[in-house]
């Protein structure tokens, strides 16, 4: 008897917590839906997840949100890719991989998606140019979360100092780097820029190799690595370095670099536009207000491309997902303008792809520092800055290699490069 | 029958082990006959033994197959050597023997990420300890982890750091259990304590010191982390082992089939080069040739 009377009374308990969830249930459709997210670690990431809450409240949708480092991702969706889990609904990722994404079948265009649910998409809120690179064969496959570019950082302090001016071509970086570490007794490096192997360096030399006039693929789909423009512009990138830049470049990612420059300890430094928000922040940079930023600059003006990069990190929706319409909804909250101007307030996060966000008080108030300079370099951002081709990584990879033995200084600019473009051929050809 | 019976405990062990171990190897052969990348799902192809000819063409994988040589040969012989030096040394009573031995055990338990990424430190060039020291005596700074002659003994540092008091903990043990009759006979026979050390001690160690040089070797061929989180391959491929380029092919590349030719190209090495010095060293002793 008594066992009957716990079972009814566990009834009427799961029964009348039960009915809430029913009654919310035209509201919040997807309520109790599980979606798993992947993200980068980034200061974007970090202000969706303080927000993540309020979706879940509002949808009633539970995201489970991984956040692991950029450099691993790629492999990590990868492997759950191309065994078909639906381990992720949701991933992020950088746009050079899309269309080897796409032509692989691993994501989903959302077109549909965005018409039948379109609750939280202002499409026209995006910066065109960022929601355009997720655009292949006239179908969107995703949603940007954060954009930037890159650009020159110099001390303008050191510079009036020095009677040096903003530099517009390489020459004038080498130059000011020379006229900085000299005039400064070796006190101040001349520049910093990263130098690690692989997509570290890449994604600051490509700068060089465009500004020169070269390019990593040519318009028939082969390797250009092999020109003497590469050759030249790599030639310089590792001279400048080894000469007035800081003892262990050649081992420096994006922290180091960063925070070799917010320390005061170098007199320029050319990376993403993201670092304007760390320059420009009290709580860790000793250089705020210091910092002039220009455009990457150019050494000649017949270019094969911007020597800024654009580049683009967007959600995408995985065909493998079985919840696909909840994890639409995430996507297209997370990266709304709403959010995107709360998460000022969190997180370091100058990337905003929202043009509301873009031109809010929030952001010149923290960034117009840097702002001017920044969309100047998204508006001649190259969206083939990195190449967007299948074997990006492995491109990418092989020019890192070369880069970082002129670095060093165990091949020549030339050769290294020259190694660099028969790999790369290879892989093409695979 | 009931001799027998002990048998029926290990045999079906031992048969379990037997057969997944070449269920897998039989199945990555047959995965290293394809062209599987990540990049290019449904696309494979049978390619027969192109995989193991590009690796044997690649001069990158051939340069990182000597690197792993190097590293292995090099931290192995440094390990066994002061960790023997240190065993011998402490291979006496005094106060604080536990301590000390405990002290040892510290490096071993730390993962590899945490020492990894303390000698990273360690090695910053501008704000590391090392080159505090040697600012100290004048010296440097050196580039420990950014210049390509320097990089790949920088990493043998932090792996000698941490395995040494491994060979100082089994050396010490074997140390203990040998019997002290013969240094003594050979002490009353008026020898000196080199002579002693020389060739009753360290022929009597002779068998522990293979079979630690032996795990060692294996580990060394093996290590990964600590080159991952240290410099990562580079620069400029200078710290860049077998097992790292395998690594990079898979998780860089996504070139599957091939990273798996790299796998099995350094198993099979490993293996035919520990079953020759295996072989050399034992069959050697047991011949009496020793």
């Amino acid at each position: 008897m008594k066992r009957r009377q716990l079972l009814a009374l566990t009834l009427a308990l799961a029964a009348s917590s039960a009915l809430p969830a029913i009654a919310q249930d035209a509201a919040q459709p997807y309520a109790g839906t599980h979606i798993a997210v992947l993200m980068e670690g980034h200061p974007t990431t970090d202000g969706i997840q303080a927000l993540l809450p309020e979706f879940t409240k509002e949808t009633g949708i539970e995201v489970e949100l991984e956040v692991i480092p950029e450099s691993d991702i790629t492999a990590k969706m990868l492997l759950e890719f191309s065994s078909g889990t639906g381990r992720y609904d949701v991933v992020q990722n950088n746009i050079i991989y899309i269309p080897g994404f796409v032509q692989a079948g691993y994501i989903d265009p959302i077109d549909d998606l965005a018409a039948k649910l379109p609750k939280y998409l202002d499409r026209a809120d995006f910066v065109p140019g960022y929601l355009n690179t997720n655009i292949v064969g006239n179908k969107l496959y995703g949603l940007p979360v954060y954009g930037e570019s890159t650009f020159l950082m110099y001390r303008k302090d050191l510079f009036e100092q020095y009677g040096l001016t903003a530099p517009k071509t390489f020459d004038d970086v080498v130059s000011a780097a020379k006229t900085i570490k000299e005039k400064s007794n070796g006190e101040i490096v001349g520049i910093t820029m990263r130098g690690a192997q692989g997509i570290q360096n890449v994604y600051v030399w490509a700068g060089w190799l465009w500004g020169y006039g070269g390019e990593f693929l040519t318009s028939d789909g082969k390797s250009a690595l092999g020109t003497p423009e590469a050759a030249a512009s790599l030639d310089a990138f590792a001279k400048v370095l080894r000469d007035y830049g800081p003892v262990g470049a050649a081992n420096f990612g994006w922290e180091e670099n960063r925070v070799l420059f917010q320390q005061g300890k170098a007199g320029m430094t050319m990376d993403a536009t993201v670092n304007g928000a760390f320059n420009e922040d009290p709580a860790v940079s000793s250089v705020v207000g210091k910092v002039g930023y220009v455009p990457v600059p150019k050494q000649s003006d017949a270019l094969k491309g911007g020597s800024s990069s654009l580049a683009v990190h967007s959600l995408y929706i995985t065909s493998a997902s079985a919840q696909k319409e909840a994890a639409w909804l995430f996507a297209s909250w997370a990266t709304a303008k709403e959010q995107q101007i709360k998460s000022f307030g969190l997180a370091p996060n100058s990337g905003v792809t929202s043009q509301a966000a873009l031109n809010s008080d929030e952001f010149n108030k923290r960034y117009g520092a840097f702002k001017e300079a920044m969309l100047g370099s998204i508006n001649q951002g190259n969206p083939q800055y990195l190449p967007t081709v299948t074997a990006a990584n492995e491109i990418i990879n092989n020019a890192g290699i070369a880069v970082s033995k002129a670095l060093a200084g165990t091949a020549s600019a030339k050769d290294a490069l020259a190694e660099a473009s028969a790999a790369n051929d290879a892989a093409l050809a695979r | 029958m009931f001799k027998d019976a002990t048998k029926l405990f290990y045999q079906p062990v031992i048969a379990f082990f037997g057969a997944v171990s070449v269920v897998i190897t039989i199945y990555v052969l047959w995965l290293t006959l394809h062209n599987i990348s990540l990049l290019r799902p449904g696309q494979e192809q049978f390619i027969g033994l192109n995989n193991y000819v590009r690796l044997l063409l690649d001069t990158r994988g051939l340069n990182a197959l000597w690197r792993t040589v190097l590293f292995t040969v090099i931290a192995t012989v440094i390990e066994l050597i002061i960790g023997l030096s240190i065993a011998l040394l402490l291979d006496r009573e005094f106060h604080g023997k536990k301590i000390a031995r405990a002290i040892m055990l510290v490096p071993i338990v730390m993962t590899p990420i945490v020492v990894g990424l303390t000698w990273r430190f360690m090695f910053d060039p501008s704000s590391g300890m090392a080159n505090y020291l040697l600012s100290l005596l004048h010296l440097g700074p050196v580039d420990w982890l950014g210049n390509p002659q320097v990089a790949l003994f920088s990493v043998m540092i932090a792996d000698i750091w941490q395995w040494t008091p491994f060979v100082v903990l089994l050396t010490m043990a074997s140390l203990e259990s040998l019997p002290g009759d013969p240094q003594n006979a050979a002490r009353v026979d008026g020898a000196r304590e080199w002579q002693v050390l020389w060739h009753v001690t360290l022929p009597a160690l002779h068998r522990a010191l293979l079979v630690v040089a032996l795990i060692r070797a294996i580990d060394s061929v093996k290590t990964f982390d600590i080159f991952y989180i240290m410099t990562r391959g580079g620069p400029a491929l200078s710290t860049e082992t077998l097992n790292l380029y395998g690594y990079i092919s898979a998780f860089t590349n996504f070139d599957i089939s091939y990273a798996l030719t790299i796998a099995m190209v350094l198993t099979i090495f490993t293996n035919v080069a520990l079953l020759l010095l295996y072989n050399l060293a034992f069959k050697a002793q047991a011949r009496g040739a020793v």
